[in-house]
């Protein structure tokens, strides 16, 4: 389907997590007019749905927040939510991208993010914005700090009752409504596309998936974070409040046998906060970290790492080998002792792997762009300019380019908006 | 409009449980309610989130409310923030005033108290608000030019960025070369790249640039003006002269670098045996080596087995390692030593299979793309590997074994702690990376320096370029330990700034200065000699109903808004926009009066 709605733009910034958004600010704020299409219904990525971040301990909200909202409101930033990149490539002197909106089953101009559709729905369903722990509403607005403030319509499981339409005040439901295809042209393109955690099924020794209270380590940020599932950490298998709670790293990195035999460079320090974290809200739960290296690497780390240790969280240096159930809804960890005393097994209440990141997008059939070996984005100048793609005017910023915190990610983004912006400036210069 | 009808809304922050879990928001939201003046006072989860914000738009646009009080974290974190959210609604942003209840109450304060003195600050807020007035930011040209000041690697592409958006650039370089600490480096980790390759690549686009204006062998010895103004007195040795010379610049970038450390005498034998070495020395050696054979040369010697200790002067702990001459610590981590020492152990076994390499650590921080493949090549490669706990260190003694000039005594905690005497012709120390001493610089220029050294950015997150003097910017090593690709970013990130903020010719400051009641002024000049900021306030002949008198004068860009005029003005004809005395009356008034707490 070839569309005539054309858009036009400078730049085009796939992926609206904190890579995105800073990107676009970044470009912004130096006049230039972005694009920024993101898949989820709202923009703000992985970092929105954190509980704190490392290593200051601000809130994920408070600093993601003002970022998605300066966004929203910049003059010269539009934001696409809820759209899939259909293809994405370069013709001639500019980029082309054809994107679908997805139906979210609302009017956007008429919906004015009421909650009442989403109030009157009788019909519940697993939320994965909450790890999967909590019910939402099959039409509901993502989060509470989502942005858009749109409701989402989940068709599979709506059994079309008609309540919410009858509810809207302003008639905005739309049972009908139907993908829309447009095109975006640009002069270049910022590819911001994220990672995603390894998924703990894949993982045959840590108990692909089935032990209940073997969780991963993004469903303990919601566990921990202030618009929990149950507003304080509790063990998904019974409710009970954990005692012992064990961190498994390098859960699918550094493992050629998960594929992924590259170090997911934020486990360490995601773990140690969430460790911080747990301690401060369950002050008697004993607390281990089993790992292979502490990678603490970044400013101000090694001294949070410290931090931790002087906190009572115990670091067991083991490569865990086997997780079993155990009894009463306890998990069996099994691991070599370092100190010659051999195969050892400790049973937790609760157990967090921390998984390995992979890549958010591939670009196969969508965008000729180059993957690296680690299927991550290829970077042509990794020294001088590590986010330089090896398409003209292409550019990479953020986990899109290899597994990354957040502090790297912003200034990583900051760089993709100047050699963005430099792309622009000489195009025009050669004109 | 007079104070009467001022219509407050007070708009309380839960911080997600930040502020929540310690102050009942709700018990204070009642209390502001009543508080007179106020009309509205709302609360929510994250009052600095779209739909947080939505609520003051949206009561500001109804008329509800013509001033607003958000009281929530610092200040500093979101001022700006809801400053936005006020324009948005066509109100003038200076309408407003903070109330930081977190850092100042909820993690400092519990239970009842917490929830009084959060009420306290609030009512404090509410009596001052309703003396605001509306404002308008002060505008002042900014020069289209940038410093960078260091001409390493991060200082080269921070100048070339800057230069590509047609804004002139002097790069200044205390040395006589460019490059930095990479003059110095063979190939780089992880990728094997040489150093020189990358190191001329960016010369050869900065020789090609008529934007950059480079001054090497030159200092900063002074720097007057503000953003968009600033004056660098520099000073460049020329054979056996100094020139001294002024750069008028909008912004100035931060790239002073970094050093290695230096191992005091004894540590790990460094400055006892000539053998011990650290990796820059190995660097070095391997960039000029031209060995031919199977075994490594050392100073024309053969090397039949190295050992390679790693944190030496970095991850420091406080009561088992030795502080600095100034007493400092190194607690940080140097965050590119580990996949150095990995690179250079490859290069040595994989040319020089005959030289056996022990590498001894405390954990092998191979973070990021492509270095985790060094330490598996390592591996492969048959580098062994040792790992120490600190305060069990190796040790590094003459040898027992008479073929051998060293051996280290280490205790492996990978083999059960079992202890090893492993013989050495090398040691090669993995010393960690400090910050250049910038202390004159940083203190002419009112840089903060964290308990690191390094400069201190403003947050790491929000505004991780960016450091708290206004048009000032930090790019590289100046900030932290990084490698050539983090630098390079660092320096996108910094040049990507300053940018923006000379993009227009033009910059607004807060508009938060003094301003003289000429009625009142009699010319005392007492405010002129309490000001802080030289030129900022001084005393002029104007002619008024035609008389000649002397009457104090703002310069408003250069004024800090510190209010030392007001305090001591005898006539109190000078007072500070947006943060006058009579407000600092009503805001003690509110906290004294006991109204308003249970």
């Amino acid at each position: 389907m070839v569309s005539t709605n054309i858009k036009n733009f400078d730049t085009l910034v796939v992926g609206g997590g904190i890579a995105g958004l800073q990107t676009a600010l970044d470009l912004g704020d130096q006049g230039y007019r972005v694009a920024v299409v993101e898949k989820d219904a709202s923009i703000g990525g992985k970092m929105i749905r954190l509980s704190k971040v490392f290593p200051t301990l601000d809130c994920a909200s408070c600093i993601t927040t003002p970022k998605m909202s300066a966004a929203a409101h910049h003059e010269n930033i539009t934001l696409f939510t809820y759209c899939s990149l259909d293809s994405l490539d370069r013709e001639g002197s500019s980029v082309k991208a054809q994107v679908t909106q997805k139906p979210r089953y609302i009017d956007p101009d008429k919906c004015i993010g009421c909650r009442q559709c989403e109030y009157i729905c009788p019909v519940l369903v697993p939320d994965p914005e909450q790890g999967g722990f909590s019910a939402k509403k099959a039409i509901s607005i993502p989060f509470s700090n989502a942005i858009p403030q749109l409701p989402v319509m989940d068709t599979e499981h709506c059994m079309v009752c008609g309540q919410c339409e009858k509810t809207c005040p302003t008639n905005a439901i739309d049972y009908f409504q139907q993908p829309e295809t447009f095109t975006i042209t640009a002069k270049t393109a910022v590819l911001t596309t994220g990672f995603e955690l390894l998924q703990v099924k894949d993982n045959v020794q840590y108990g692909n998936g089935k032990i209940a209270n073997v969780i991963d380590s993004l469903q303990m940020e919601r566990l921990l974070a202030p618009h929990g599932p149950y507003s304080r950490v509790l063990r998904p298998s019974d409710g009970m409040e954990p005692d012992s709670i064990a961190y498994v790293q390098c859960a699918g990195s550094r493992d050629k046998s998960m594929g992924v035999p590259y170090c997911s460079r934020v486990c360490c320090m995601y773990a140690i906060k969430q460790a911080m974290l747990l301690s401060g809200s369950l002050p008697l739960a004993d607390i281990t970290i089993y790992y292979m290296d502490i990678r603490a690497f970044g400013k101000g780390y090694e001294q949070f790492y410290q931090n931790a240790k002087a906190m009572g969280i115990e670091f067991v240096k083991a490569k865990v080998a086997r997780i079993d159930q155990g009894e009463n809804g306890s998990v069996t960890v099994r691991f070599e002792n370092q100190d010659g005393s051999g195969i050892a097994t400790a049973e937790h209440d609760l157990v967090v792997l921390s998984m390995g990141m992979v890549p958010g997008w591939n670009p196969e059939s969508v965008c000729p762009v180059s993957k690296d070996n680690d299927q991550f984005i290829y970077s042509v100048k990794p020294k001088i300019s590590p986010v330089l793609t090896d398409m003209d005017g292409f550019f990479t910023a953020g986990a899109a380019a290899g597994p990354k915190d957040i502090v790297d990610t912003i200034t990583e983004s900051g760089s993709a908006a100047m050699e963005a912006a430099k792309f622009m400036s000489n195009s025009n210069m050669e004109n | 409009m007079s104070e009467n009808d001022k219509r407050v809304g007070v708009y309380i922050c839960y911080c997600g449980g930040n502020i929540s879990d310690h102050v009942d928001v709700e018990e204070v939201r009642n209390r502001a309610e009543k508080m007179p003046g106020v009309t509205i006072a709302r609360t929510n989860m994250f009052m600095c989130s779209d739909p947080g914000q939505a609520m003051i738009i949206e009561d500001l646009k109804s008329g509800k409310i013509n001033r607003v009080v958000v009281a929530s974290c610092a200040p500093s974190l979101h001022e700006t923030t809801f400053r936005g959210a006020i324009e948005r609604a066509g109100a003038n942003p200076f309408i407003y005033d903070h109330a930081n209840i977190r850092e100042q109450v909820s993690w400092v304060h519990h239970g009842e108290e917490a929830t009084d003195k959060a009420t306290v600050l609030i009512a404090s807020a509410v009596a001052k608000s309703k003396k605001l007035t509306p404002l308008d930011p002060i505008r002042v040209d900014a020069k289209k030019h940038t410093t960078i000041i260091g001409g390493g690697i991060a200082g080269i592409k921070a100048a070339l960025d800057v230069a590509s958006k047609g804004i002139k650039v002097a790069l200044v370089e205390k040395s006589p070369v460019l490059g930095g600490r990479l003059n110095r480096l063979d190939r780089l980790a992880p990728s094997g790249e040489k150093a020189s390759d990358v190191l001329n690549e960016l010369l050869d686009a900065l020789k090609n640039n008529k934007n950059i204006s480079v001054y090497t062998d030159t200092v900063i010895k002074g720097v007057t003006g503000y953003v968009g103004n600033f004056s660098l007195e520099a000073e460049r040795q020329k054979n056996a002269n100094k020139v001294k010379f002024n750069i008028d610049t909008g912004a100035v970038i931060m790239a002073t670098g970094s050093v290695s450390y230096v191992p005091f005498k004894g540590e790990f034998g460094f400055g006892i045996h000539d053998q011990v070495i650290t990796l820059q020395d190995l660097i070095l050696s391997l960039k000029e080596n031209k060995a031919s054979g199977s075994v490594f040369e050392f100073n024309g010697r053969p090397v039949r087995n190295i050992v390679m200790i790693h944190c030496v002067g970095s991850r420091q702990i406080p009561g088992i390692h030795q502080p600095g001459e100034d007493g400092s610590l190194n607690e940080y981590c140097s965050r590119t030593c580990c996949a150095a020492m990995l690179n250079a152990s490859n290069m040595i076994r994989e040319q020089f299979p005959e030289t056996g390499i022990y590498e001894m650590y405390r954990d092998i921080r191979t973070y990021g793309r492509g270095q985790e493949e060094l330490y598996n090549r390592a591996a492969a490669n048959k580098v062994v590997f040792m790992r120490f706990e600190p305060d069990s260190v190796p040790e590094v003694v003459k040898s027992s074994i008479s073929d051998y000039p060293l051996q280290v005594k280490i205790k492996d905690t990978l083999t059960f702690n079992e202890e090893f005497e492993v013989p050495a012709d090398l040691v090669v120390l993995a010393t960690g990376i400090e910050p250049e001493d910038i202390s004159e610089l940083a203190s002419m220029m009112k840089l903060p320096i964290g308990n690191d050294r390094f400069l201190l950015e403003v947050h790491p997150k929000l505004r991780p370029v960016e450091l708290p003097v206004a048009g000032i910017f930090l790019a590289g090593t100046c900030q932290a330990p990084m490698d050539s690709s983090e630098a390079c970013n660092a320096a996108g990130a910094a040049a990507v700034k300053a940018s923006a903020l000379l993009k227009k010719g033009y910059i607004e400051l807060d508009p938060f200065v003094a301003q003289v009641n000429l009625d009142k002024c009699k010319g005392h000049g007492a405010c002129v000699q309490a000001c802080l900021n030289e030129g900022a306030l001084k005393l002029v002949e104007m002619q008024i109903d035609g008389q000649t008198l002397k009457k104090a004068e703002v310069t408003p860009a250069m004024c800090l808004g510190c209010g030392a005029c007001a305090a001591v003005c005898p006539e109190k004809a000078i007072d500070i926009n947006g943060w006058a005395l009579k407000q600092y009356e009503d805001m003690v008034d509110a906290i004294v009066s006991d109204g308003f707490s249970a």
